[in-house]
């Protein structure tokens, strides 16, 4: 069941009015509808992963109670380990085994052997990596005492399946969600009505703007060996636009419906494009996840205390990971890789935490200079997404070589009958519409709302891709 | 929340007239619009007189050239459409009787579309501006599941095939973009091809009997059109051309016209005539099929 399915647009008022109607009365009701909600809508996908779920809950939930009960540290620390290594091992078997095993006989090949591993044919359970770092999260702040062990399974496993979230995020901390779940949350006409504008805005995100430059950017990466430099900068653009559009628009949705049930969740994406450097980037893309690895790796790492060179190593290998977390093949590690040297620079002359505060534009030097730094950040971005979405890192070179030595600049006419810069009009309108409300989560509220809101339904139902159904990105992560 | 429930039904009312209006807005422009595609040409015509029709896939619209027909006297018009199946095709002689026109012969090109029942999408979504309008196509496509989806919802029909008949095309047909598909009275001329034809594998292709052809015998017989039905050529490097010998024995009225070229100078691709080969191939058919006129 996707967000843009009509599978969905039934289940969504159905639990809606199953939630304020039957179940609004008490906490505990509503609880256990969002919870029979969660189960059904994972288990739309393959019901024989909700096992899976159920036993990663099950498993943090008693870990978490051992944990707070254990009497020494040993203890609390073995039970640590023993929620981490499974919680992890799953990850691993299902979504790393066979990158291991099949690097590891390339390896061997490579000194002279011949390995035949045994590869596993395995279905990567949608949201793993997503429901997983939920876990470990709170395992790890019961562990440091941020928290107390939550007593009541429902609630702990609302926590964790809660549908919104499941499968792609954003990566919610037990601090911030599960004292929302403790408590009957009562109707408010004002963030129901704020939920159905970004439930709109993010479908314009993802079926307008993501749909329609996926078709661009899959034909020019299928086929850049034969793309002049013009079409291949597109293709780098129109599939920056087409991940954001994508993941930005989920998380839009996400968000959106969980306000209808009273619920805040975690803001995901905060305009990301209009950076002015990489680590301002950093702060505005999958924010739930950048901070996770802050708070759950790079800080007890050490984070930013020492010498540069262990600020450095701490920085590469939080990017390294953050990149493999993404999926496992080595495009996403280079991915990771380039972003870390991108952000090099900015801690060895620290200047990394330089651009944190807001900007306006205006007629003078220092808004150039400003357009300039966003122009160059979001330059850097588009050539580090090319690994992202290249099939192998071979590919992603070959890409970025033919981009800046094929010197060609006319409009090239493609297989999927369009012209490679057709779509150019509607990505510029789109990022004039996110700068121009990029104090706000969306656009459509305030002023003049209901004709805004007629011209996104408009948008969705004119300019939206339908024919063409793609799935999520980072479902598949 | 009785407040949030009515500015729910606000919302559904507002885009159940958006929905409309869009409708509207694209109907109006597709009805208006005569030079993008055959179809809208062919919808957008009436009381036409031709003495030949030439119908089928792009192995009709890059092998035919009227041009030869019409200088010995037949006034004639090339309907291929690339990626047609027959399906389409006998909508569109449908459509023709519809529109009243006159045509004394149909040649019908019938040869790898008869491996498939199937109909092609892509054309298919061409006909949809249409379906409210014309009763032909209405009653053609009565049987699609979604069929009263894309009949009574507003607008749903150009955002399932949107892919053909969405924002860009309807904007291209509003601004009167033409198109050269008109141009050579429906004959589009290929390429030379490479010095060397990637050979075509017929080795998955079985003749069955076909619906389309079927409903365009039967539309034919009951509009007295003279109906030839034809193969049109494969490069001499196609694997297993014993396919044309199982279509006669499917059909043993398709007449054999696959070898009528066979020099590889005149391909495009292996299936595909390039120019000089389909004025060759032209001159062929016409020659043993007619007498000209004047």
């Amino acid at each position: 069941m996707f967000f843009n399915s009509l599978h969905f647009a039934i289940f969504l008022p159905i639990v809606f009015i199953l939630y304020w109607f039957v179940g609004g009365k008490s906490k505990i009701n509503q609880n256990y509808i969002l919870i029979l909600a969660s189960y059904y809508f994972y288990s739309c996908w393959d019901w024989r992963f909700l096992f899976l779920l159920v036993f990663s809950t099950l498993l943090d939930y008693v870990s978490a109670m051992k944990i707070e009960k254990s009497e020494t540290t040993s203890q609390r620390k073995m039970w640590l380990w023993v929620c981490v290594t499974i919680n992890l091992g799953f990850l691993g078997v299902f979504k790393y085994y066979n990158f291991f095993a099949s690097s590891f006989a390339e390896l061997v090949h490579s000194f002279g052997f011949t390995a035949s591993p045994i590869l596993l044919k395995l279905i990567l359970p949608v949201g793993i990596s997503f429901y997983t770092f939920h876990g470990l999260s709170y395992i790890i702040d019961i562990y440091y005492n941020r928290i107390k062990a939550e007593k009541n399974f429902v609630d702990y496993s609302l926590f964790v399946s809660y549908f919104p979230l499941l499968v792609a995020g954003p990566i919610e901390r037990a601090t911030h969600l599960l004292p929302q779940l403790k408590v009957n949350r009562k109707f408010e006409f004002q963030k129901a009505k704020e939920g159905i504008y970004q439930i709109v805005w993010g479908l314009v995100k993802k079926v307008v703007i993501a749909d329609s430059c996926a078709i661009y950017a899959n034909d020019i990466f299928n086929h850049y060996n034969s793309m002049n430099s013009w079409s291949l900068i597109l293709g780098a653009v129109y599939f920056a636009f087409q991940i954001y559009g994508d993941f930005s628009g989920y998380s839009d949705i996400a968000l959106g419906t969980s306000k209808l049930f009273g619920i805040d969740l975690l803001r995901n994406f905060n305009y990301p494009y209009f950076s002015r450097d990489i680590a301002e980037f950093w702060r505005k893309w999958h924010i739930s996840l950048s901070s996770w690895f802050r708070d759950y790796l790079y800080i007890p790492l050490g984070g930013s205390k020492g010498n540069k060179l262990f600020q450095v190593r701490n920085t590469f290998i939080i990017f390294l990971v953050s990149g493999f977390w993404h999926g496992a093949n080595f495009t996403y590690v280079a991915w990771g890789l380039i972003n870390a040297l991108y952000f090099l620079p900015l801690l060895l002359l620290n200047q990394n935490r330089k651009n944190v505060d807001d900007f306006t534009l205006g007629f003078n030097f220092d808004s150039v200079r400003t357009l300039f730094s966003i122009l160059t950040t979001f330059s850097l971005t588009c050539i580090a997404w090319i690994f992202f979405r290249s099939k192998t890192i071979t590919d992603a070179i070959l890409y970025i070589k033919r981009m800046f030595e094929n010197h060609k600049f006319n409009s090239e006419y493609f297989r999927i009958e369009r012209y490679s810069n057709e779509l150019l009009a509607l990505v510029l309108v789109f990022v004039i519409i996110e700068w121009n409300n990029r104090h706000k989560l969306e656009p459509i509220s305030g002023k003049w709302s209901w004709v805004k809101l007629s011209l996104c339904l408009a948008a969705i139902a004119a300019l939206g891709v339908f024919s063409d159904y793609k799935e999520f990105i980072y479902f598949q992560f | 929340m009785k407040k949030f429930l009515l500015f729910l039904v606000k919302g559904c009312a507002l885009l159940l007239v958006t929905l409309v209006l869009l409708d509207v807005l694209y109907t109006a422009v597709y009805l208006q619009s005569d030079s993008r595609s055959k179809i809208d040409y062919l919808y957008n015509s009436k009381d036409k007189n031709y003495d030949v029709v030439f119908l089928g896939s792009s192995r009709v619209n890059n092998h035919f050239v009227p041009e030869i027909f019409n200088k010995a006297g037949y006034k004639t018009f090339n309907f291929g459409i690339t990626r047609s199946r027959l399906d389409e095709s006998a909508l569109m002689l449908q459509m023709m009787v519809e529109r009243n026109y006159k045509i004394k012969h149909l040649i019908l090109q019938v040869d790898l579309n008869i491996n498939t029942n199937d109909h092609s999408e892509a054309i298919r979504s061409l006909f949809m501006p249409y379906l409210q309008t014309s009763k032909t196509i209405r009653e053609y496509y009565s049987d699609l599941p979604e069929y009263n989806q894309l009949l009574y919802i507003p607008f749903y029909r150009y955002m399932h095939y949107d892919a053909r008949i969405g924002f860009r095309e309807m904007y291209y047909s509003a601004i009167h973009k033409k198109t050269n598909v008109l141009e050579n009275d429906g004959f589009h001329p290929l390429l030379n091809g490479p010095d060397k034809l990637v050979p075509a594998d017929l080795s998955k292709y079985y003749p069955k009997r076909n619906k389309g052809y079927e409903t365009i015998k039967a539309i034919c017989k009951k509009n007295n059109i003279h109906l030839i039905a034809l193969t049109t050529p494969m490069c001499m490097e196609t694997i297993n051309r014993d396919y044309f010998n199982h279509i006669q024995k499917v059909y043993p009225e398709i007449l054999r016209f696959e070898n009528a070229v066979s020099d590889d100078k005149y391909f495009s691709t292996c299936g595909h005539l390039n120019k000089d080969g389909a004025i060759e191939y032209t001159k062929v058919v016409f020659n043993a099929l007619f007498k000209p006129k004047k």
